[in-house]
Order: C-alpha cells, then sequence, then structure tokens
C-alpha cells in the first residue's frame, strides 16, 4: 500500500542535482562526489577507471543503502591533479572506450550478417 | 607550489589512460550470442552485463483495461500474464518513455510512446477455447508478440501455411460461454522498473581459463592415474591422446574454476600437476534474448546505454564554476587556522 513507485529507482527527483560535489574539509585533493540515481553499474567503472590514473590516491565507491537509491565515488588525488579533473578525466576515458568498443563490435556484427545473407 | 593543473575544472588536459577492448564473435543467432571481449576489465564486462540485463529497453504491455473478463483467472492475473509476452521491440531505443512524453496524457494512442492492443475472444463451442498472444490485435505489425512475429516469418518461408504445432503463447483457457475483452497499451520500459521489459534471458561471462600442464610431471603417472585424474574434474577439461597416452587440453572453456583437479594432484602427491590461471582481461559472453530484440542488438544497446548514463553523471558546469569561487583549499584551510 505505502510501496514507493518502481521509478524512484531511477528517475532523478525534480530539484534534485545528478551529481553533487563535496570537498574534503580536512585533506588537499580529496572530495566526494554523490550520483543520484546510479548503483554498481556506474560506481565500478568509474572506480577502476580511476585507478588506471596514476595520479589518484584513492579511489572508492559506496552504495550506502539499497533503498538510498545513489552512490558515492570517493577520490584523492596528488597535487597534480584534483578530484574533479580525475573525475572528468575517467568518464571520457570510459566514454571514449565505450565508443571504441561500439565501432569494433559494429565491424564484427555486421562483417557476421554479410556471411549469412551469403549463406543463402 | 604550482596548483594550475587545472584549478578544478579540469577535464580534457589530462592524459589519456583509454583502453582498446577487442571484440571476436564466435557465434550469432538472432536469439542467442557468444563472444570474446579483451583488453578490457571485469569491471566493464560486467557494468555491460548489468546493463543487458536491467536497463535495455523493450516494449511490454503496461496497462490492461478490461471489459469483459468470465474467464476462471481474475483480471490482475490476466493482466500480469500480458506483461509478461515479449513483444518485438526493434523500435524502442528511438521511442520515449511515456513518463517523458509530452505529446499525450500517457494513457491510450500516442504515436510517441504507446502502442494499443485488442483481444476480444469468445467460446462458442465444447471445445476448450486456447486464448494465446496471437489473438492479441495491433494495428502496427511492428509490435508483434515475438512468437506470431516468428510464426509469420515462418508461414512465409513455408508458402503461407501455418505450422500447426505453434499456437502462440496461451493467456488463459475459456469454455463454452466464456469471453474475455479486453484492451492493452504496452509501453517503452527497462528491467530495473519491472523483469517484463528485461530483454535479456540470461547474460553470462567467464574469464578465460589459461592452462598449463607439467608435462614432466605428467608422465610420471601411470596411464590409470592419468585416467583418474582426467576422471577428477567433473567437467570433460582434459582428455587422453589415445596414440601417445599423454595428457591434452580437451576443452579449456569447461573449466569451471572448481579446483578439483589441483586437489586431486595433491591427492596423489603430485602437487604443481597443472596450473589454472583465470586471464582477468579477457571474456566470454554468452548472451540470450528472450526475442523482444536480437542478441547482437542487445549488446550495441547496451553500450549505447551505458554511454549515456556516463554522459549523465558528467559534471554540470555550474558545479565546476561554483568550486572555482572558493579557489584553493590550501587558503580555506589557512583561513579557517586563523
Amino acid at each position: 500500500m505505502n510501496a514507493p513507485d518502481r521509478y524512484e529507482r531511477f528517475v532523478v527527483p525534480e530539484g534534485t542535482k545528478k551529481v553533487s560535489y563535496e570537498r574534503d574539509t580536512k585533506i588537499i585533493n580529496a572530495a566526494s562526489f554523490t550520483v543520484e540515481r546510479e548503483d554498481h553499474t556506474i560506481g565500478n567503472i568509474v572506480r577502476m577507471q580511476l585507478h588506471r590514473d596514476p595520479n589518484v590516491l584513492f579511489a572508492g565507491y559506496k552504495l550506502p543503502h539499497p533503498l538510498q537509491y545513489k552512490i558515492i565515488v570517493r577520490i584523492h588525488t596528488t597535487s597534480q591533479s584534483s578530484p574533479m579533473q580525475a573525475y572528468n578525466q575517467a568518464i571520457t576515458d570510459l566514454d571514449k572506450e565505450l565508443d571504441y568498443l561500439k565501432s569494433a563490435f559494429e565491424e564484427r556484427i555486421s562483417r557476421k550478417l554479410r556471411r549469412v545473407d551469403m549463406e543463402y | 607550489m604550482e596548483g594550475a593543473g587545472g584549478g578544478g575544472s579540469g577535464g580534457g588536459s589530462g592524459v589519456s589512460y583509454q583502453r582498446f577492448p577487442r571484440v571476436r564473435i564466435r557465434e550469432m543467432k538472432d536469439e542467442y550470442m557468444k563472444f570474446e571481449l579483451r583488453d578490457t576489465d571485469a569491471s566493464m564486462a560486467n557494468a555491460l552485463r548489468r546493463v543487458m540485463l536491467s536497463e535495455v529497453p523493450t516494449i511490454a504491455i503496461d496497462l490492461v483495461e478490461i471489459e469483459v473478463n468470465s474467464s476462471v483467472l481474475n483480471d490482475e492475473f490476466i493482466a500480469h500474464r500480458l506483461g509478461l509476452i515479449p513483444l518485438c521491440s526493434e523500435r524502442a531505443m528511438e521511442m520515449r518513455f511515456s513518463r517523458d512524453c509530452d505529446a499525450c496524457d500517457g494513457d491510450g494512442e500516442c504515436p510517441y510512446c504507446s502502442i494499443e492492443f485488442q483481444l476480444n475472444v469468445r467460446c462458442d463451442s465444447d471445445q476448450t477455447l486456447d486464448v494465446t498472444s496471437a489473438d492479441l490485435h495491433c494495428h502496427d505489425h511492428r509490435f508483434l508478440p515475438v512468437d506470431v512475429a516468428q510464426r509469420a516469418l515462418a508461414a512465409e518461408a513455408a508458402g503461407g501455411y501455418d505450422a500447426p504445432e505453434q499456437r502462440g503463447i496461451i493467456i488463459v483457457k475459456l469454455r463454452r460461454g466464456q469471453e474475455l475483452r479486453l484492451r492493452a497499451i504496452a509501453r517503452k520500459g527497462i528491467g530495473k522498473d519491472h523483469a517484463k521489459w528485461s530483454p535479456g534471458a540470461t547474460v553470462t561471462f567467464m574469464y578465460e581459463p589459461e592452462i598449463h600442464i607439467n608435462e614432466e610431471l605428467m608422465e610420471t603417472l601411470t596411464h590409470n592415474e592419468k585416467l583418474s585424474w582426467i576422471e577428477s574434474s567433473p567437467t570433460k577439461v582434459f582428455d587422453l591422446d589415445p596414440k601417445t597416452d599423454q595428457v591434452i587440453v580437451a576443452d579449456p572453456e569447461a573449466y569451471t574454476y572448481d579446483e578439483e583437479v589441483i586437489k586431486k594432484a595433491e591427492a596423489i602427491g603430485k602437487p604443481g600437476l597443472v596450473e589454472i590461471y583465470a586471464r582477468e582481461d579477457s571474456f566470454i559472453f554468452t548472451v540470450e534474448s528472450t526475442g523482444a530484440i536480437p542478441a547482437y542488438q542487445m549488446v550495441m544497446n547496451a553500450i549505447e546505454v551505458l554511454k549515456q548514463k556516463l554522459d549523465a553523471v558528467r559534471l554540470s558546469d555550474d558545479i565546476q564554476d561554483n568550486d572555482d569561487q572558493f579557489g584553493d583549499l590550501t587558503r580555506n584551510i589557512q583561513g579557517a587556522a586563523l
């Protein structure tokens, strides 16, 4: 009866930001990003991509509670970089990787489809 | 010292740590696909799997208005069964979610977000009548139930004759005098909302195993020891070459990482007989579709959806500008210390 609507899981409520950013008050170059309505899918790829960046000293994410549909990504970098820069770079790199993967797949699939056509 | 680096706004200026994954398709059918994904990591493989299962959109019946139902099943039961019928969803990617659709009020005829189905069946004979997915009528033939569309294709190939064993998905059975009349609205949705919208029957991936047999040590085994060692694996990973009497790897991918062969080698006093590693940058994917969209389209859509998700979690410009206003954190901390 009082169950929350199912769409609450993936629709960002009005007036809420998708991503919010909060600096650490004690450590330089450390910050937390709160990403609304995302889960392990995004959290884990962003974290792993951040680990590839040698300027990132720490990168982790957590899903605070299964009924709070948000993740918190925490990043600590060296002075050569900043959490925001590292975060942006990680997302850009992942996006490019997916672009590359997409074209690789397209090429492979069309090759397979052509071969199927030839069989007829 | 410099603190410059980007002053927070960042992005674009940094060095790229991008990967270039490789793909090889082993098998590709409409509803099944097997492929290798290399040069990436488990997080990417798992993200793709998760997106395929729960975030690639499809079309499914979401709203049912029942006019007459004198069948043995109650209205909700029938509505639920209708929802679970897979519908051809090739157009799902370009359709709108009805909650985002501003061209309609969300219940009924809208070319952008919904498709209407009618079902009108009455049993007038003494024989039980099966109401199936083939009785769902829709003016738009691109959204037929998957099995009906396949039957049409098969009938075309067979020269216009229906194969009698294909009768659609049964919704309910009617006896004499019973009737079912309803209107159903199908909408675009994702598996996260309700599993009926999931295009994936199963999506799995495994690490590619790398199996090294210590040939020298293996030769110290007798024929029977070799046989019993091969038998110790629950799946048929190893085999015996009948000519040379050598143990060979018959099918590395049959290995389920159960480590039974390693335990067996230890048990017969030959530890190190075989070494098995999981290649952590190579994955073998198996994708099975419900038929709503072809398996290869599911993978392509998953990549597209994941890209859209990533774009959505980019930092908005106002956050970046706000951060610059506060300047360097060093200054903040020094200020607080005073």
